[in-house]
């Protein structure tokens, strides 16, 4: 096909956060125990939406095993026009 | 730690002992099954009564609505049943309804609501695809939900009856409804009502179909008070999680049929609805490790300027049809289907937009190329179970005008290319008219279209070598032809045409891509002629290209060499009386090499017109002699000369 050039533009990514050990402590992580020659570096924390809607998951990478998974927001990243409306 | 499921989740269901089971789900197997089998029926029970009564042709000849059964608000609203319907829906609906009810407040629903919203952002789909939710009560207890989502046929917004992918914003969309009650204590809510009729064109076929719906829901509601009397609350709401854990099992064993690994693809559409200058991709990286999947669709491209995006849920419906599709086809689909699989998806993206500039109305464009990229994606690790891709693009097709006593009139979905091939699998070829993988709807009897509006659907039929070709030959192009009696305005959204969308899998080859055009009767006047428009190549010199990469001068198509058209490079088109347009949609992806396809096959091909005499020759290394026209028995294949050719072609393919 000769066509003119079109832009493809990047989109926006999803940024996968750092866990620290003390928070992987603090979910009741053993990393010795349960994920034996891994270290915290290995988790990562973001939103996911799955069965039951959007979760915030902090996750083994290598194996996605969950080690936290909490009700998000409802609507995940998505903001309504009329967000943050105050009619008081 | 908390892990992402109990414990039990690891034990199969087969396996539990009936004390097990018991306690798990506060009854027996049997009733259990039996109970998710009746959801299951309710909810169908629930679509025929809407299709038997429907006004609306939307409704009535596309099937255009599903209903579904979901769990009360401590269970998280699981959908344990959906209906044989409109799979757009389905995904949608689980979320869409906790979403709503949720936001409305579930501690102020009563026995005898209705709740309605249809806000793209909070409840999938567009904001004709009202969500209409009944809450059950079992005494005073909230117990379960059905819903009917059904498409309305207008619900404002710049464009009669909606669909185009050229509205900027949600402003000229259409009227966006949040959560709201539309009955109450059994009794229309006369301001919910004023709202939507005040709002909307065609009110007179709304308000019956609306009327249609609640009783649906009532019909819907009783049935299930019915299970509930009969078997008891504690083991309706066993079934309802025991009907999501079982679709959740289904899919874990299908995940864990591939083999472990990260798997990429893009697939994408031509533009948006204010230039050309846009191309939109979509980025797929599954990662799947033992019984569990990642879909992240992390770079993929920003929301577009006008109305072709789709939002979170729509994504999560296609998600869900692809996976279903390729590794867990045979068990129902639910809220369970999604339990092992999390999506990760930014938001702005042009299958996740956001309000109020990232206008969301024909979703499916963008989210069936969600579908193709998984198939895509998973080419690889499905091997000899990997099947094609499908057309690709609904390439909607509306049209409205003023009949000559005054009336308003509005076409939708029913003469543009709605309806094509699929891919190939390893089982057979493709079927060639059905609708994308992410719908499933009827195709609209062209004596109703033609009775109840000044169009006459002249052709529907099958373009040779259009197919994918493979050892399973991918489905043909369809090209459909409309002749339109009266001034008219058109609405033509074919967003997939500068490359196939029905991608070839296992060393089958990708089908062709299609296009669109307008015939001015001063070139073909069918009326005055008597005949149909010809199919030769020489009549599209006189036609205005809609869409579609074509040879500039010819105007035929030219995947290769050709330039692309536009379909927004006019908006809106008008046509004057006895104008012509013609779809002619992607073809099917085929399945295997097709030198390995049977020769006999390929003549038998020949003879029903998927394949011309050329085309088997080029594709398939098939020498067919004869005259399919006019002696189409008399075919046969010239072994020798096709042994030759098919050596040839192994020696350029390097086998």
């Amino acid at each position: 096909m000769s066509e003119k050039e079109t832009k493809v533009p990047e989109g926006p990514s999803v940024q996968r956060e750092a866990v620290t050990e003390n928070e992987l402590r603090a979910l009741g992580v053993d990393l010795a125990r349960d994920f034996p020659g891994s270290t915290a570096d290995d988790f990562k924390s973001y939103p996911v939406l799955s069965e039951g809607g959007w979760f915030k998951v902090v996750k083994h990478q290598k194996t996605l095993q969950t080690v936290s998974r909490e009700p998000w927001a409802l609507l995940g990243p998505v903001s309504l026009t009329s967000e943050g409306l105050e009619l008081d | 730690m908390t892990t992402t499921h109990p414990e039990w989740d690891s034990t199969s269901l087969k396996d539990l002992t009936e004390e097990e089971f018991a306690h798990r789900y506060s009854t027996d197997r049997f009733t259990a099954s039996v109970l998710g089998s009746r959801m299951r029926y309710v909810v169908q029970h629930m679509c025929t009564g809407l299709l038997a009564n429907a006004f609306s042709m939307i409704l009535r000849d596309w099937y255009d609505f599903a209903a579904t059964i979901s769990g009360p608000p401590e269970q998280n609203y699981p959908m344990s049943a959906v209906s044989n319907s409109l799979t757009l829906f389905l995904g949608t609906m689980d979320d869409g309804l906790r979403n709503t009810v949720e936001e409305y407040g579930p501690e102020n629903l009563r026995k005898g609501d209705v709740l309605i919203c249809n806000d793209p952002y909070r409840a999938g789909n567009h904001v004709n695809d009202v969500l209409f939710i009944r809450p059950i009560f079992a005494g005073d207890r909230l117990v379960s939900f059905v819903t009917l989502r059904a498409h309305q046929l207008d619900m404002g917004g710049v464009v009669p009856a909606g669909f185009s992918g050229t509205k900027r914003n949600v402003y000229e969309n259409g009227l966006v409804l949040g959560p709201m009650l539309l009955y109450s204590d059994d009794q229309p809510v006369a301001s919910t009502f004023n709202l939507i009729f005040d709002n909307a064109r065609f009110c007179a076929l709304l308000l019956p179909d609306i009327k249609t719906i609640y009783q649906n829901l009532v019909l819907g509601e009783n049935l299930v008070n019915g299970s509930i009397d009969r078997y008891g609350v504690d083991a309706y709401l066993g079934a309802t999680r025991y009907s999501c854990d079982v679709s959740a099992e289904a899919m874990r064993d299908g995940l864990r049929s591939l083999p472990d690994g990260v798997y990429e693809a893009e697939e994408g559409i031509d533009c948006d609805g204010i230039d050309d200058d846009i191309e939109y991709r979509l980025k797929v990286k599954i990662t799947k490790v033992g019984s569990k999947a990642e879909v992240d669709f992390s770079g993929t491209s920003p929301e577009a300027r006008t109305s072709i995006n789709a939002s979170v849920l729509d994504t999560k419906t296609a998600v869900g049809v692809a996976m279903k599709f390729l590794i867990d086809p045979e068990t129902p689909f639910n809220s369970g289907s999604y339990r092992d699989i999390d999506i990760i998806l930014p938001a702005g993206t042009f299958i996740s937009a956001t309000p109020p500039d990232g206008a969301v109305f024909i979703y499916w464009e963008s989210s069936d190329p969600v579908v193709l990229a998984i198939f895509r994606a998973l080419e690889s690790a499905l091997g000899e179970r990997a099947v094609g891709g499908d057309y690709g693009s609904l390439s909607i097709h509306n049209a409205n005008g003023v009949a000559a006593d005054g009336t308003p009139w509005v076409t939708t979905a029913q003469c543009g290319g709605e309806h094509g091939p699929w891919g190939a699998t390893k089982d057979a070829d493709a079927d060639n008219y059905s609708v994308i993988y992410s719908a499933n709807n009827l195709d609209p009897a062209t004596e109703a279209i033609e009775s109840d509006f000044p169009v006459v659907i002249l052709r529907k039929g099958y373009v040779p070598d259009t197919c994918g070709a493979g050892t399973n030959r991918g489905g043909a192009g369809v090209m459909k032809d409309s002749l339109w009696l009266t001034d008219t305005e058109h609405w033509s959204s074919p967003l997939h045409t500068k490359r196939g969308s029905g991608v070839g899998v296992y060393g089958g080859s990708t089908g062709r891509a299609g296009g669109v055009w307008v015939f001015d009767p001063q070139h073909f006047n069918v009326t005055k002629k008597k005949d149909l428009l010809p199919t030769t190549s020489e009549i599209y010199a006189g036609s205005t290209p809609v869409a579609g990469v074509l040879d500039p001068e010819k105007k035929t198509l030219d995947p290769e060499n050709g330039v692309y058209y536009y379909f927004a490079a006019t908006q809106t088109w008008r046509t004057k009386p006895n104008a012509v347009f013609r779809y002619i949609t992607n073809g099917g992806g085929g399945w295997g090499d097709p030198v390995d396809r049977d020769p006999e096959r390929v003549k038998r091909d020949v003879r029903d017109e998927y394949i011309t005499i050329d085309g088997a020759y080029r594709d398939y290394g098939v020498v067919v002699v004869g005259d399919p026209a006019h002696d189409p028995e008399g075919l046969r294949v010239d072994m020798d000369a096709t042994t030759a050719r098919r050596t040839e072609m192994a020696r350029q393919n390097g086998r």
